[in-house]
């Protein structure tokens, strides 16, 4: 009966097309700004999900979504979160300023380093970035649960954009409030994703600080009840 | 045609014409236009025993993910698997959910007067 019934719940779609609102109903699909074919053969739910993008209607794409191959949705949450007050122009000069000084840093590095330790030096900054971003994910978080009065931080699994969300937030902080006054902020994100990358620096010492925290409560994860 | 029987023995169980009357209602008997909402069982906490494993490991190797990497990619499997199970299990054993009963009779309420 609930099968049947179910399907008049099908979510309700306006017949006028606003502009991109914040909160779309979960029928509408994200849009999909690269132009060029995928790589690989596509697996059977892949495909029914190309299927889908032909029937379904599709949330407007953000004016920062561009279809060019230097667009990196990693990146572009980076510049996000980093922007104040909405000067995304400021977030984003900042954020290739970034990627410039790691580039020029890894450059030097490998021009004054001898032949055999050539191929080590990682020269590209979006792969320095990211392998950054990995090392400063934390893998399990700690969340707050009352039980009997007390409240008590329970081990938690986090999901990915938590983690993902962490680490950038980690980075962004750690550089605003942690560093000397008069250096500009390219400089420390520069220090401190190099650093990242390395398994060093302060924003990899906090991951680690919240894993001891959640490795020392370990006797309360059975108070989770999800 | 059902519904004019069950409003006539409504109407003897509530009369006063042969004594007391068999029922004294507070509230109006009639359906309301929404389901109440179901308790959510407590579930247990899932995955505990890769955690304590990860765990394990980061105590014997001082915190290092490299070398607890196939601990650490068991555990993400096992809070994957956990997050589709508890996706999945919601909306079916064949009733609605409270909610999408709601929403159904917001759509379509049983009339309380005629029009």
């Amino acid at each position: 009966m609930a099968a049947s019934v179910r399907h008049l719940l099908k979510p309700w779609t306006p017949s006028l097309c606003f502009a991109r609102w914040s909160r779309y109903n979960p029928y509408y699909l994200d849009p999909d700004p690269s132009k060029d074919a995928p790589d690989s053969e596509l697996s059977p739910e892949q495909k029914e999900l190309q299927e889908l993008k032909t029937v379904r209607p599709i949330k407007a794409a953000l004016s920062s979504d561009t279809s060019s191959t230097f667009n990196d949705p990693l990146i572009s949450k980076f510049i996000n979160m980093m922007m104040q007050d909405g000067n995304k122009i400021l977030a984003r000069g900042i954020m290739t300023q970034t990627l410039e000084t790691i580039k020029r840093k890894q450059v030097e590095i490998y021009h004054r380093s001898p032949a055999a330790k050539r191929l080590e030096i990682e020269c590209n900054p979006y792969t320095i970035f990211q392998k950054a971003l990995e090392n400063c994910k934390p893998i399990i978080g700690l969340a707050s649960v009352q039980k009997g009065g007390k409240s008590y931080q329970v081990p938690v699994p986090l999901t990915d954009n938590r983690r993902r969300f962490l680490a950038m937030k980690w980075l962004i902080t750690e550089c605003r409030d942690n560093k000397h006054r008069r250096t500009h902020m390219y400089e420390k994100l520069s220090q401190e994703l190099l650093a990242a990358f390395a398994n060093e620096g302060n924003v990899v010492k906090r991951k680690h600080d919240l894993h001891k925290m959640a490795e020392a409560n370990r006797a309360y994860a059975h108070y989770r009840w999800w | 045609m059902s519904g004019s029987v069950i409003q006539e023995k409504v109407a003897k169980l509530l009369s006063r014409q042969n004594g007391k009357p068999v029922l004294r209602p507070i509230k109006p008997l009639a359906l309301k236009n929404e389901v109440a909402s179901r308790k959510l069982k407590k579930g247990e906490a899932t995955c505990v025993t890769e955690m304590s494993l990860l765990m394990a490991c980061w105590k014997q190797n001082d915190f290092n993910n490299t070398v607890c990497s196939k601990e650490v990619s068991v555990f993400y499997t096992c809070v994957e698997k956990a997050q589709n199970k508890a996706k999945g299990k919601q909306g079916t054993q064949g009733r609605l959910l409270p909610k999408e009963a709601n929403t159904l009779l917001k759509r379509f309420p049983s009339l309380s007067s005629e029009i």
